[in-house]
């Protein structure tokens, strides 16, 4: 079958009203759930799957695809507007998006957010259009020493977020990893930290950290000092994004889409990471520098590319090689065994129909999303004329809702609390929350595969440069660090 | 207004609590834990039988997934809650037999459930990557004793992990620990993709979980643990191969309470899941994941958990795979 | 606080956690097995290594600390009242513990009113009335949507059920 009698079929199959429908409620859904903290876009996803299994296959897809390509933007929308992330990809949007909103520009903020997302949506769907095959068996090249070095060197970002002080920054890392140790060993099974606690024995949830060392210390803040908002009152603010203000964040928007694409393709990275790498890179290259984390609006706009970039490209191996790039993949998947579909090679050659129905859906998704999004802002525009003093505990209990609602577990509640302290004591320290985060997220990544690479050569280190690919990365971290030091240096000299 | 509401919740509330004396079980909705997370074969398994379960209980069953700890959190969640048949587990291999048989520090023994049903059995294959050269079993013994091979799993403890050792042991390779290098992962779906990019020789997983890959042609199946031939798998079964033991070796899937769950309420969860097994577009939807279903009674559970419990240990010990730390 | 005192308080806590971890926290508490091939595949090899580093970036943050001007302005924006300021943080930390406590005794909408109207409360809103209804329509409106749109089971104690 030749290219156009793809398309053709893909086209009988997607061309009716149904098809669009579903692809239109599954965004609903993904920004709505997006939006709630705790829901985020995997639950949303996992919640949104068994409606899919009575439907036509391909409307039943597409309709998760617009689940998750939705949850992924919602997340940004709590995350400016009450610096609590919807969703673990859109951490790196707090940084800048809060700041806005907090001078009144949220409305401003959430447009960028907007804009930035269906761009980096756009290209990673080209992105897995026409490039699948080549990304997917690039993706299988890397093996637990490849993937070591690539998270080496994306540790590098935790010097562009870690504010004025690279030692502070350091020290938050640091304690990220620590914390991240807390579990079972993976390579023998044995304890660390856990006191026998059967909860903490699979380590501290993520998003309880996460909602806790965002949300929460804003909440312990106000109560620190509960008048210190007045004066600044947040509000949605006339001001929207203009053209001018995208097109000066074109090329960071389009730097964090194939950020997003490339870390999306290699299974097991995940969107928060590449939202934190555009970020930094944006910052890096930007002559408003000294801006990034004071209400940059470039900020936004690369952290949202970042994570959006993702979205797609994770199709890549999913379609490729029927390998889940992360877990909302990987519930995806369900979706197609249900309907008796393997993703994977062969699915290329049996149901060429299906795959290019997909495309054609996926394309029409960024556009679908750029007016369910702006009507969503609409719609969640009252957040953000809240009286602080009433958001605060409203933000507590949602959080206390969401927090449990990931892993229906109490005990992550008290993290979340635990954290919030934590992360208080670092605001009053003036230690950056960014590279902890960060760390906590990379830290096991980078201990696994240090391990499993030495399980694999029994021992030997030399396999952590075993190709190509290793010595690209060992390379830019190499690159990173002497560039890192100099800037270091250069300020300290500055100073002195 | 506002009074208005305060009052009607009330009013509703002393109502139910009236009502909780007097209601025969169920009542209310009841809290089915999977302590596995979204996606996998325990998750899968036991959203496709709620459907159908749920029209036989007659109330709904809240469907939470407790993850971590190679499934201990959320089996823990189920040993500490009350045993009023509110809150019951999906239980798994790899979190009642294969952990209770290999941790030494697990927070819980097999005499903390009580296991109402077991009504799915998934057989478990061995694959390797179509391009290793191996072709057999003999192959791949033959390659661990000469130059030493090395498997995947989702962790220390689960059922991947002792699957591969179990195999090995029974296929005559003496110290299978030494020789063969267990490279664990984060979860199922990493420990087919290590296998796929040539970070292990070879997995032993569940077919529901290589099905696709050995469909598009990436991994060839060199195994089957049941006695029959599972459609899909061109493999020899371990009976063919005449080691009948290792049809010990298979994946399920049941539902079991706190151990002081009341006998009623066992009674009329064995008459559900007869109930909810017998649905024909469940049982299409396992077997299109290539798993038998088959509702074993209380009594066949137990024997059956017990004896699979006591083949594991008896690996464990005599190879000394004790987890004790 | 100015720069210097929170760079060195930093980093002197962080050299004698580094010597805790070193010291107590990882031989006591991370157990390892006896029988390792390799030091680096041990369990313990990865938390020493985090040790080692807090303890030099705390090293790092001292010496630097030392440099710098000790006039320098205080980072921190004052509050009028430090000593309320600290009750209210005190009462925070009391109300969190509370609601941990409290969830899973008297349930978790319950508990949310409770906690919603007790830290409106506490930070001296200006809208009681308004905060008094968020506090009861709040959690029920989350615990709809939570328990049934999103099937969650959220914990409702033992004493009053919602449907």
């Amino acid at each position: 079958m030749s290219l156009i009698d793809s398309i053709m079929a893909g086209f009988s199959l997607v061309g009716n009203f149904e098809a669009f429908l579903s692809l239109a409620i599954g965004v609903v859904i993904g920004v709505i759930g997006g939006a709630i903290p705790g829901v985020s876009a995997t639950m949303a996803v996992a919640l949104a799957l068994p409606f899919t299994f009575p439907m036509e296959a391909i409307n039943g897809i597409l309709l998760l695809l617009g689940v998750y390509k939705g949850g992924i933007f919602g997340g940004s929308i709590p995350a400016i507007l009450i610096k609590t992330p919807g969703t673990p990809a859109s951490s790196a949007t707090v940084l800048d998006g809060h700041p806005m909103a907090a001078r009144g520009e949220a409305g401003r903020a959430l447009g960028m957010a907007l804009w930035a997302s269906c761009t980096a949506d756009l290209i990673s769907n080209l992105a897995l259009i026409l490039f699948a095959g080549w990304l997917a068996s690039f993706a299988l090249s890397f093996g637990p020493p490849e993937f070591f070095a690539l998270i080496l060197f994306s540790l590098t970002i935790i010097a562009g977020v870690s504010g004025d002080s690279l030692l502070r920054g350091a020290l938050s890392a640091l304690l990220g990893l620590l914390l991240a140790t807390i579990g079972l060993d993976l390579i023998y099974g044995t304890n660390r930290f856990t006191f026998g606690d059967p909860s903490l024995m699979g380590g501290l949830n993520f998003i309880a950290v996460l909602i806790g060392l965002f949300a929460i210390p804003e909440i312990i803040n106000t109560v620190w000092h509960p008048t210190g908002h007045i004066g600044t009152v947040q509000k949605l603010g006339s001001k929207w994004v203009t053209f001018a203000e995208y097109r000066r964040c074109f090329k960071s928007i389009v730097r964090g889409s194939f950020i997003g694409v490339f870390l999306g393709s290699i299974p097991g990275i995940g969107a928060a990471p590449a939202a934190f790498l555009s970020y930094s890179e944006a910052r890096r290259k930007s002559p408003n520098k000294a801006n990034f984390g004071k209400g940059e609006i470039e900020g936004v706009a690369a952290s949202e590319a970042g994570n959006n970039g993702v979205a797609g490209a994770t199709l890549i191996p999913l379609l490729a090689l029927g390998v889940p790039g992360d877990v909302i993949t990987a519930i995806i998947i369900g979706a197609f065994m249900v309907h008796g579909l393997q993703p994977g090679p062969m699915m290329f050659v049996m149901n060429v129909d299906i795959i290019y129905g997909l495309f054609i859906g996926l394309i029409f998704s960024s556009a679908l999303l750029f007016v369910i999004g702006g009507l969503a802002i609409r719609g969640f525009k009252p957040a953000a004329d809240i009286p602080k003093r009433i958001l605060m505990p409203t933000v507590l209990v949602l959080c206390t809702y969401g927090v449990f609602a990931v892993n229906n577990n109490i005990f992550d509640v008290g993290v979340m609390f635990v954290m919030g302290w934590v992360g208080f004591a670092m605001g009053r320290y003036h230690i950056p929350a960014a590279p902890f985060l960060i760390a906590f997220i990379l830290g096991p990544l980078l201990e696994d595969n240090f391990r499993q690479a030495m399980l694999m050569s029994g021992g030997s280190p030399e396999i952590l440069l075993r190709g190509p690919i290793t010595w690209f990365f060992w390379g830019l971290t190499a690159l990173t660090v002497v560039a890192i030091t100099r800037g270091t240096l250069d300020k300290a000299r500055d100073k002195g | 207004m506002t009074l208005r509401k305060i009052g009607a919740t009330c009013v509703l509330g002393l109502g139910l609590i009236a009502t909780t004396a007097l209601a025969e079980y169920p009542e209310r909705p009841i809290n089915m834990v999977i302590p596995y997370g979204p996606g996998g074969a325990t998750d899968i398994s036991a959203r496709a039988i709620a459907e159908p379960l749920g029209r036989a209980v007659g109330k709904p069953l809240v469907m939470s997934n407790i993850t971590g700890a190679g499934g201990a959190t959320g089996s823990v969640a189920v040993q500490n809650a009350k045993a009023d048949g509110y809150t019951l587990l999906f239980a798994r291999v790899g979190s009642h037999t294969v952990n209770p048989a290999m941790k030494a520090t697990l927070p819980y023994t097999l005499d903390d459930f009580r296991f109402v049903t077991v009504y799915e059995i998934n057989p478990v294959a061995c694959a390797v990557r179509s391009d290793s050269g191996i072709e057999t079993i003999e192959d791949l013994v033959a390659m661990t004793e000469s130059e030493g091979t090395s498997y995947s799993s989702s962790g220390v403890g689960s059922m991947l992990h002792l699957a591969a050792v179990f195999v090995l042991d029974e296929f005559g390779v003496e110290n299978p620990l030494e020789k063969a290098t267990h490279i664990p992962q984060k979860g199922g779906g990493e420990a087919a993709t290590a296998v796929l990019n040539g970070t292990v020789t070879f997995i032993c997983t569940n077919t529901s979980a290589l099905a696709g890959f050995v469909a598009n042609g990436q991994l060839k199946p060199i195994l089957v643990t049941t006695a029959e031939p599972v459609a899909g798998f061109d493999a020899p079964t371990a009976v063919d191969l005449g080691k009948p033991d290792l049809t010990q070796l298979v994946g399920w899937t049941g539902i079991a309470g706190p151990d002081d769950l009341p006998d009623d309420v066992a009674a009329k969860w064995g008459a559900w899941m007869i109930d909810a097994a017998g649905d024909p577009e469940f049982v299409a939807q396992m077997n299109a994941l290539g798993s038998v279903i088959n509702v074993m009674s209380p009594e066949e559970a137990n024997s059956f958990i017990q004896q699979q419990y006591e083949t594991f240990r008896a690996l464990v010990d005599k190879l000394g795979m004790r987890v004790e730390g | 606080m100015n720069q210097r005192a929170i760079q060195m308080q930093l980093g002197i806590g962080a050299m004698l956690v580094a010597a805790f971890l070193m010291f107590y926290a990882i031989p006591n508490w991370v157990s390892s097995p006896t029988n390792i091939r390799n030091v680096v595949l041990s369990p313990r090899f990865w938390p020493y290594v985090l040790g080692g580093l807090t303890g030099l970036v705390g090293l790092g943050l001292v010496v630097f600390g030392r440099r710098m001007s000790a006039s320098e302005a205080p980072l921190n924006e004052a509050i009028d009242d430090p000593r309320a300021g600290a009750l209210r943080l005190m009462a925070m930390a009391v109300l969190m513990a509370v609601t941990f406590w409290a969830l899973s005794r008297i349930g978790m909408v319950w508990t949310s009113m409770l906690s919603f109207a007790a830290l409106a409360f506490l930070v001296r809103t200006r809208h009681p009335v308004t905060a008094l209804v968020c506090a009861v329509l709040v959690p029920l409106l989350l615990y709809a949507f939570f328990a049934h749109v999103a099937g969650v089971a959220i914990p409702q104690g033992e004493f009053v059920r919602l449907p």
